[in-house]
């Protein structure tokens, strides 16, 4: 862009730190007026009687928070967690399943690795439509499945019954994570030396002692990241639970995510909001501690 | 550096010592076809109900049991979508809030990638860590304040909002993408261009982006996908004039008294087709970076 002589010369001489920094202004702007500057005034409502439909506001110092943990705090901490470990644990299971037996040399595998990332691709709201329509009460395929096996006597109502909502809803999001999940331990298990598993089974070593000996201390890294990661996107996770249920019935299928939501834009109550936000990104916050010491120690090995 | 891609490229090592037991393979195999009839039944027969419910008339949709397959398959679902005007601004809201969103985070996560990976400053590393951690908050909250810092801007229910939501968003997976591409490119190379009188910026245009320019592809369709999917954003900043198909698809669909499944499935196909578009672009970016990522941390 310089054209001039002139301007070359100055070129060089800013060249390095003027310009490394110029560089970078416009992502840094972004950052701070998207997710700095939010996050930092959604916690300050915390302490003020806000609402979103008023200007102004008033210091209430600790009351939202001891109000929001005398209400309940402990019962969307305990909701969230149930839904987090679930679909961190079970989209685990499928995709770990999935990786190993797509790692073998069965016929298709390389094909059925390429057909099993179809849920992975395709948006959280037609994930919720589709689990929608298949819990659907009247005419549901679950249901007709479940009757014809006689495993159920009598159509379920699972996305509005206290206790199916929360597990429906989990289904749902295993559905869409455990590709990603497989995509990832597929990855690690290629970097587990075939060498290791066939002088493992010259030594009389069968599948299962294999899997343990050889196959498992390899992936022990790659298998802390997916659960830490897969955890830390769970307990902030929003689309499938508010399309699928919208935290009902009777609450039971509310997290953090869409309590905060539901306080601040049904509720137009910004300070109970952010007094729970707060006490969310606490709680977040020692996760993703947990995920940078995580992350340097495997740098470091 | 991927596992695939660290494969090496020779003939397969000679199966000299393999003299397994026949029979204990044979073992393995069928555990592994177990896992992958009941786990992939689980991954593609909602697939196919999604299809098969998308082709199914509107009459026999509201049958219990219902039919596994259809018996008399139709295509009316689909030109019910084409009558419905409203969901052709929701497909235009969707396409320029995409496009605009892969344009704009392109050109900013190179810019970002490129300080990063080529020069050294204080407060390099603190930034790197912002721009990562930046996707570990939650965006339910972010937008609690956003809403109204948007409103004060008069940016609520415009393009803009979304689009400049949304390129935040895709900057810690871009620039770690561009950054892997850029470190790859050897300094003396922007020396070199340096001594022959090239200024920083003519460097990094006219040089180092063109031969990122597979980066900047993946970097774009990723971006494009992440303004395609979004959901919370465009269901709370902006109104029906400016929303995007998946909040769209819920107030046309979601709600009403008896929901017109056939439509709804065809419609989420539709949805979905893109993404499964720039995902085979992508594929080998994706997984390379992925992996490289999960080997790196």
């Amino acid at each position: 862009m310089s054209k001039s002589r002139g301007g070359r010369r100055i070129g060089s001489r800013i060249e390095g730190r003027t310009f490394a920094v110029l560089l970078v202004l416009p992502g840094l702007a972004l950052l701070a007026a998207v997710v700095v500057y939010p996050l930092i005034s959604a916690m300050t409502s915390a302490f003020f009687e806000q609402s979103l439909l008023y200007p102004g506001r008033t210091f209430v110092g600790l009351e939202n928070i001891r109000d929001v943990l005398a209400g309940d705090f402990w019962q969307l901490l305990w909701q969230t967690m149930v839904f987090t470990v679930g679909t961190t644990i079970l989209p685990f299971v499928v995709g770990f399943g999935l990786a190993l037996a797509l790692n073998t040399r069965i016929r298709g595998a390389k094909a059925l690795r390429g057909i099993m990332l179809i849920p992975w691709l395709v948006p959280g709201v037609v994930v919720s439509f589709l689990w929608m329509w298949i819990f659907n009460a009247n005419y549901g395929v679950l249901n007709a499945v479940l009757e014809g096996t006689g495993l159920i006597d009598e159509p379920q109502a699972w996305l509005a019954q206290p206790g199916t909502a929360m597990a429906a809803v989990v289904v749902a999001k295993t559905w869409q994570s455990f590709p990603w999940m497989m995509v990832m331990l597929l990855a690690g298990l290629q970097t587990v030396p075939p060498e290791l598993h066939e002088a493992a089974s010259v030594d009389g070593a069968g599948a299962v002692r294999r899997f343990r000996a050889v196959t498992l201390p390899h992936l022990r890294g790659i298998v802390g990241l997916v659960l830490l990661l897969e955890f830390i996107w769970n307990f902030q996770h929003f689309d499938i639970i508010y399309v699928l249920t919208g935290g009902g019935p009777a609450g039971t299928t509310q997290t953090f995510a869409t309590a905060v939501y539901d306080t601040a834009f049904h509720g137009y109550d910004l300070g109970r909001a952010g007094a729970l936000g707060l006490l969310w990104m606490v709680l977040l916050m020692v996760l993703v501690v947990v995920y940078i010491r995580f992350s340097e120690k495997g740098e470091r090995a | 550096m991927s596992a695939t891609d660290t494969a090496p490229p020779v003939a397969p090592a000679p199966p000299v010592l393999t003299a397994r037991p026949r029979r204990r393979r044979r073992r393995s195999n069928v555990a592994a076809w177990i896992a992958v009839v009941v786990f992939g039944g689980f991954a593609l027969l909602p697939v196919y109900w999604l299809l098969a419910t998308s082709l199914t008339p509107r009459t026999e949709v509201f049958a219990y049991p219902p039919a596994i397959f259809p018996s008399s398959p139709t295509l009316d679902a689909y030109t019910a979508l084409l009558e419905n005007e409203q969901l052709f601004v929701y497909l235009r809201n969707s396409v320029v809030v995409s496009v605009v969103t892969a344009v704009l985070s392109v050109v900013v996560s190179a810019c970002m990638a490129y300080s990063f990976s080529k020069y050294r400053y204080r407060g390099r590393r603190s930034l790197m860590y912002l721009v990562l951690a930046s996707q570990m908050f939650p965006q339910a909250l972010l937008l609690v304040t956003l809403y109204a810092v948007f409103s004060a801007y008069g940016l609520l229910n415009t393009y803009a909002a979304l689009v400049l939501s949304f390129t935040t968003f895709t900057l810690p997976l871009c620039v770690w993408m561009l950054k892997g591409f850029f470190d790859t490119i050897p300094d003396e190379l922007i020396e070199a261009a340096r001594v022959d009188g090239s200024s920083p910026l003519r460097t990094f245009v006219s040089i180092v982006l063109p031969l990122a320019a597979p980066g900047l592809v993946a970097a774009g369709l990723f971006a494009f996908v992440r303004g395609w999917n979004d959901f919370i954003f465009a269901l709370t900043l902006a109104g029906p004039e400016k929303q995007t198909l998946p909040p769209g698809l819920v107030n046309t669909f979601i709600g009403e008294a008896s929901t017109a499944w056939p439509e709804l499935m065809a419609a989420s196909l539709v949805v979905s087709l893109p993404v499964a578009v720039a995902f085979i672009a992508l594929q080998r970016f994706l997984v390379g970076g992925l992996t490289a990522g999960a080997v790196k941390g």
